[in-house]
């Protein structure tokens, strides 16, 4: 294992994270990238806001962000998976990529089935070019899956109730696995320090919406307009 | 030295003696006594916990479409420099968001990602390539649409299953309904035009003969006043269905699902 880190720049080559987080921090993009390692002090640091935001929340709102960020997840990768981006990779990173979108497609189903009818509609998701390559989608997702262990590290210990606190471990050690993962398909330290510093969904929550992933449903129904059609 | 020798009988002498002790209480204790025990609270009953891994699921009636973002040019080839086909625009002659049916994809010698489109042109049929950023998130849908004009009849199927079947009225011998691989690309409700039903959908079919119809000449799939001309071979080249089926149809068939006309 080499100590290679894998930085923000050479992961985000469409620019949506690195124009996310450098927004947060005030930075320059040319800064951000030369400075941010990916899981180092700097993007974790982007990502910190006060917890008061995260205070307000209440369960059903926390389990809800939560859903949207899995399903934001599952379609990454099973849009991957149906396009065939993941068939071009070679037979281990297929075996990984596969198995994450497995998971989170898992992950998705309970957690829908457990808020009921508080669920959320689901999102309507824009990756651009990130998943329609090998390169592109293996380095979106080691960013994502350390995004998933900085929301979960934060929002976990801040639940009400202490029998979900338990479930979301159960997510976060899973997660902190695909992430560990992640790292280590893409050649970098599985684990590159012994503390995570937990971060506020508040603080997630912008980064992933200025990456511009969930985007608005499109208008294609409409009423009161005329058909045109030759009839 | 005799001083040292001593000292390492002495310590002996203790350990032997501790030995000792040790042993006649062990044998003192009763076997099936009390034993206190100390355990462990049980780890805390999480709220849920996952099922097994989901698979991705069956993908072979899967159909992919993204909405037109920004206006392109359809070119031949997935190169910028390529012959341009087709101009796409953001928005259908109904106003609503322009769609593009996905039917593959590619990549450039500088590595931009291309998707080849299904085009709403003349003639039917035609694909073209456009940059991958031209155009939105995809949204798949698991529905096909097989009208058969010489049977006069609709066929909606979801996952290879038939979920709906109706009686159409197609294109008189003078304006035929093309045939062909399209696509629906919008759905209307709430007009003020009877002679389309209730509900109206657009596709990405072209009259081939009434080229200079308003707003091209696109062929819809709509109800109608005229039951009584259901089934038969009356329209300018719509596919007509009498109104209670055209609203069952609306419940069943998502705008995307790619529609072959034979």
């Amino acid at each position: 294992m080499t100590d290679w880190q894998p930085t923000l720049g050479a992961i985000d080559r469409d620019g949506a994270l690195t124009e996310a987080l450098a927004e947060i921090t005030g930075e320059t993009r040319a800064g951000f990238l030369r400075g941010a390692v990916l899981g180092g002090a700097a993007m974790l640091g982007a990502l910190a806001r006060p917890p008061a935001a995260s205070a307000r929340l209440t369960d059903v709102g926390i389990l809800n962000f939560g859903l949207r960020f899995e399903r934001l997840q599952a379609t990454f990768y099973t849009q991957a998976d149906q396009m065939g981006t993941i068939k071009t990779m070679p037979a281990r990173k297929q075996v990984w990529a596969e198995t994450l979108g497995s998971h989170e497609r898992a992950h998705v189903r309970i957690i829908k089935k457990v808020l009921g009818r508080e669920a959320e509609p689901r999102p309507t998701f824009d990756f651009g070019a990130a998943n329609e390559t090998d390169e592109n989608f293996t380095r979106t997702a080691v960013a994502m899956e350390d995004l998933t262990v900085a929301l979960l590290g934060g929002v976990t210990p801040v639940v009400n109730d202490r029998r979900l606190t338990a479930a979301l471990f159960g997510l976060l050690t899973v997660e902190a696995r695909h992430a560990a993962w992640a790292r280590h398909i893409v050649g970098a330290s599985p684990s590159p320090k012994p503390f995570d510093t937990p971060r506020t969904l508040d603080s997630v929550a912008g980064a992933v919406r200025r990456t511009h992933f969930i985007a608005a449903r499109p208008n294609v129904s409409a009423s009161r307009h005329a058909p045109r059609y030759t009839g | 030295m005799a001083r040292r020798r001593r000292r390492v009988v002495a310590i002996a002498a203790a350990a032997t003696a501790a030995a000792a002790v040790a042993i006649a209480v062990t044998a003192a204790a009763p076997s099936h006594g009390p034993v206190p025990r100390r355990t462990l609270p049980a780890p805390l009953a999480p709220a849920f916990t996952p099922g097994a891994p989901v698979g991705l699921g069956d993908t072979r009636f899967l159909s992919r479409w993204a909405p037109v973002r920004r206006p392109a040019i359809a070119r031949q080839d997935p190169q910028p420099d390529a012959p341009a086909v087709a101009r796409i625009a953001t928005r259908t002659p109904e106003g609503t968001r322009n769609i593009a049916l996905v039917v593959g994809r590619a990549q450039d010698a500088q590595r931009r990602a291309w998707v080849r489109v299904s085009l709403a042109t003349l003639p039917n049929g035609s694909t073209g390539w456009i940059p991958r950023a031209a155009i939105g998130g995809y949204e798949t849908v698991d529905t096909a649409l097989d009208v058969d004009v010489e049977r006069l009849r609709l066929t909606l199927r979801r996952s290879g299953h038939v979920i709906f079947r109706a009686r159409v009225a197609v294109g008189a011998p003078a304006t035929p309904t093309p045939r062909g691989r399209f696509y629906v690309r919008n759905r209307l409700t709430r007009y003020r035009s009877a002679m389309y039903g209730p509900v109206a959908f657009g596709t990405s079919a072209r009259s081939p003969t009434l080229t200079d119809w308003p707003a091209g000449g696109f062929v819809g799939i709509h109800g109608t006043d005229r039951p009584d001309l259901v089934p038969g071979r009356v329209s300018h080249g719509c596919i007509r269905l009498r109104n209670a089926d055209i609203l069952l149809l609306a419940r069943r068939m998502p705008v995307g699902t790619p529609i072959v006309v034979h």
